[in-house]
C-alpha cells in the first residue's frame, strides 16, 4: 500500500537528513525546506528520486519547463497531491 | 601432453589459421579436447578436437554450395561457434558474432545467412559474387558498457594478431569467463585453438562454479574483467580458491586497481598478473605486468613494444597512435597522474554531472569496495529533474556479515567514507543494497540506472 502523501514527504526529507549525518527532526508543512530543515539542491533532488520510489511519480520530470516555487514542506506535499490526483 | 609444431599453422593467411590449426591438432592428437562446455556444473560436456575438425569439415561444405554473402553466427554452445568461425575464416565468408540478446541485424547483415548450433548453412539468400574480391572479415560488437553496442568490422589478421603463440603456451587451459561472441572473448579462443589449448566454459558465472572450473579443469590461463575477479576473489568458496593454480591472471576490460591486485596476489602467490589495455576499436594497446594499477607515468610519449605511442590530452584523456603513419586515437579513457604512474580514473562517458560537477564512479566504488563487509559495488548516475544526475550506488555486502555488523551500520559506514574523501556531490544519495550486481555480457559493470527494482 503507497503511504499518504504528507508521510511520504515526511519519510523522505528524515532519509536524507539521516543519510547526510543530520538530526532528523519533525517535519511539519510550514517548514521552509532551505533555512528551517537545511535541504540544499542535492538533498531535494535525493528526496524526489526517494519520492518516486515510494509514490510512485516524480512531477519534476514532467513539469521541467515550468518549475513550480517549492519553499515549504506544505509546498512540496501540494505539487504531489495535485500529480497523485491527475495520474 | 606432447608438443606438437604448429609453426606451419602460423605461416597460414589469418583467416586459415584456425582451421588449420584444428585439423593439424587433430591429426597429431585425436583425443586432445579442444572445449569443457558446463564446466564446474553437472552437466559438463567435452569435445576433442577430432570432433572439431569433422565440424569444420561439415561446415565448410556446406558453405561451398550456399556461397552465401556472409554468415551471422547465433550460436548457442561454444564449440559450433569456433567450428563455424573457423570454416567461414577458410572458406574466405565473412563471419558476423553476434551477441545472443535479441538485437535486430542491421545493414548487410540482413543479407547474410543465420547459422546455428545445427550447423547446417540454410539455402537461399543472395549468393557471393566469383569476382568478388572484398576480403572476408569479422564482424563484432563492441562491449557496450557506457551506450548501446555497435557493430565493428575486423580483418582476421586484426582478430587474432594478440595471440601469444610461443611453444610453452601449448596445451593449456583456458577459462573462457566472457560472452564468446565479444572481442575479449575471442581473443581467448583464438589463442587456445592457436596453441592447441583446452577452452573452459564454466556453466556459470557464479563465483563457487567459476572456482570449481579452475580446479577440475586445471585452468592455466584466467583471463577476467576485475568485476568477475573481484567477485570470485570475494565470494568464491576459500578451499576451492586454494586448490586452484592459475599460472596467468590476463584483467582487461576494465581497469584494476590497486586492492584488487594486492588481493589477487595474496589468494594466487604463483600467477603471474598482467593488466591489458585494449578496445574493440584498437585491439591491445599495452599490457602491464608489474602488479601496479595503471601504468608508469615514463611510458607517455615513448614508444612502447609494437609500436605504439600513448599520450594524453589537456582533460586527462588517453590517446593512443598504434604506429608511426597512423592517427591517433582518443580511447574515451580518462587517467591521472599519481606519484610516478598514471591510474585509469574512468571512462568519459561513464562521468557522472552533479549540478554541473563531474564526479568519476569508479573511484566512488574503489572508496565504497574499501568499507568492511563491502565485497562489491556499482556507482551510476541517477537522473534528476533538480541536479541533471545524482550518484546512486548499489552495495553487495558479505555474507555473513562480520559479528556486530548490521546491514544498516554497513551502510552508514560507506556513506562517512564517502563523506570523508569526496566533494558533496560525490556522495552517493542513493544507496541500496542488493543481492548481486548484474554485470554486463562483457562481464563487466553497467554504468547506466538500474530499470528494474
Amino acid at each position: 500500500m503507497k503511504p499518504t502523501v504528507p508521510d511520504a514527504i515526511s519519510t523522505a526529507i528524515r532519509t536524507v537528513l539521516h543519510d547526510t549525518g543530520r538530526d532528523a527532526a519533525d517535519v511539519t508543512p510550514p517548514m521552509l525546506l532551505s533555512s528551517d530543515l537545511g535541504l540544499d539542491s542535492l538533498d531535494l533532488a535525493q528526496a524526489i528520486v526517494l519520492l518516486e520510489r515510494s509514490l510512485g511519480i516524480d512531477p519534476f520530470r514532467a513539469e521541467a519547463a515550468a518549475r513550480p516555487v517549492i519553499r515549504t514542506v506544505g509546498d512540496l506535499i501540494a505539487i504531489y497531491t495535485e500529480a497523485m490526483s491527475r495520474s | 601432453m606432447n608438443a606438437i609444431d604448429l609453426s606451419r599453422v602460423h605461416a597460414e593467411p589469418a583467416a586459415e589459421r584456425l582451421a588449420v590449426a584444428i585439423d593439424e591438432i587433430a591429426r597429431h592428437d585425436a583425443t586432445r579436447v579442444a572445449a569443457v562446455a558446463g564446466a564446474g556444473g553437472p552437466n559438463r560436456s567435452a569435445v576433442t578436437y577430432a570432433d572439431l575438425a569433422r565440424s569444420v569439415e561439415a561446415v565448410e561444405s556446406a558453405l561451398c554450395v550456399a556461397k552465401p554473402l556472409g554468415v551471422v553466427v547465433r550460436a548457442r554452445r561454444v564449440e559450433s561457434l569456433l567450428a563455424i568461425a573457423a570454416a567461414c575464416g577458410r572458406q574466405g565468408v565473412s563471419v558476423a558474432l553476434v551477441p545472443d540478446d535479441g538485437r535486430d541485424l542491421v545493414g548487410e547483415l540482413r543479407e547474410w545467412l543465420v547459422v546455428d548450433d545445427s550447423l547446417t548453412v540454410p539455402s537461399g539468400g543472395r549468393q557471393r559474387h566469383s569476382l568478388d574480391s572484398d576480403p572476408s572479415h569479422v564482424v563484432v560488437a563492441t562491449s557496450g558498457t557506457s551506450g548501446p553496442p555497435k557493430l565493428v568490422q575486423r580483418t582476421w589478421d586484426a582478430v587474432l594478431a594478440a595471440a601469444r603463440l610461443a611453444g610453452q603456451w601449448q596445451g593449456l587451459g583456458w577459462l573462457l569467463a566472457y560472452d564468446a561472441t565479444r572481442w575479449a572473448g575471442i581473443q581467448v579462443w583464438g589463442q587456445s585453438l592457436l596453441t592447441g589449448g583446452r577452452l573452459v566454459v564454466p556453466e556459470s558465472r557464479d563465483p563457487d562454479v567459476v572456482a570449481r572450473a579452475l580446479v577440475d579443469e586445471r585452468v592455466g590461463i584466467l583471463p577476467a574483467t576485475p568485476t568477475l575477479l573481484r567477485r570470485l576473489l570475494a565470494s568464491a568458496d576459500a578451499a576451492l580458491l586454494a586448490a586452484a593454480r592459475p599460472e596467468r591472471i590476463t584483467l582487461g576490460g576494465e581497469a584494476a586497481d590497486g586492492s584488487l591486485l594486492a588481493r589477487a596476489r595474496e589468494v594466487f602467490p604463483e600467477a603471474r598478473i598482467t593488466h591489458v589495455y585494449a578496445t574493440t576499436e584498437l585491439g591491445e594497446v599495452f599490457r602491464v605486468a608489474d602488479g601496479l594499477p595503471g601504468f608508469p607515468a615514463s611510458w607517455i610519449g615513448r614508444e612502447l613494444p609494437g609500436g605504439v605511442r600513448i599520450s594524453t590530452r589537456r582533460d586527462g584523456e588517453l590517446l593512443v597512435q598504434l604506429s608511426r603513419d597512423s592517427t591517433e586515437v582518443a580511447t574515451g579513457d580518462v587517467v591521472e597522474r599519481r606519484g610516478d604512474r598514471f591510474e585509469f580514473t574512468g571512462r568519459r562517458s561513464d562521468v557522472i554531472v552533479v549540478g554541473g560537477a563531474k564526479v568519476f564512479p569508479k573511484r566512488v566504488e574503489e572508496i565504497l569496495r574499501g568499507v568492511p563487509g563491502v565485497v562489491e559495488a556499482r556507482v551510476y548516475g541517477q537522473p534528476s529533474a533538480i541536479t541533471g544526475e545524482l550518484v546512486a550506488a548499489e552495495l553487495v555486502l558479505a555474507e555473513p556479515l562480520a559479528e556486530g555488523a548490521t546491514p544498516e551500520s554497513i551502510r552508514a559506514a560507506a556513506l562517512a567514507a564517502c563523506r570523508e574523501s569526496l566533494e558533496p556531490h560525490g556522495v552517493p544519495r542513493i544507496l541500496d543494497l542488493v543481492k548481486r550486481i548484474t554485470t554486463t555480457s562483457a562481464g563487466k559493470i553497467p554504468r547506466r540506472p538500474a530499470t528494474v527494482r
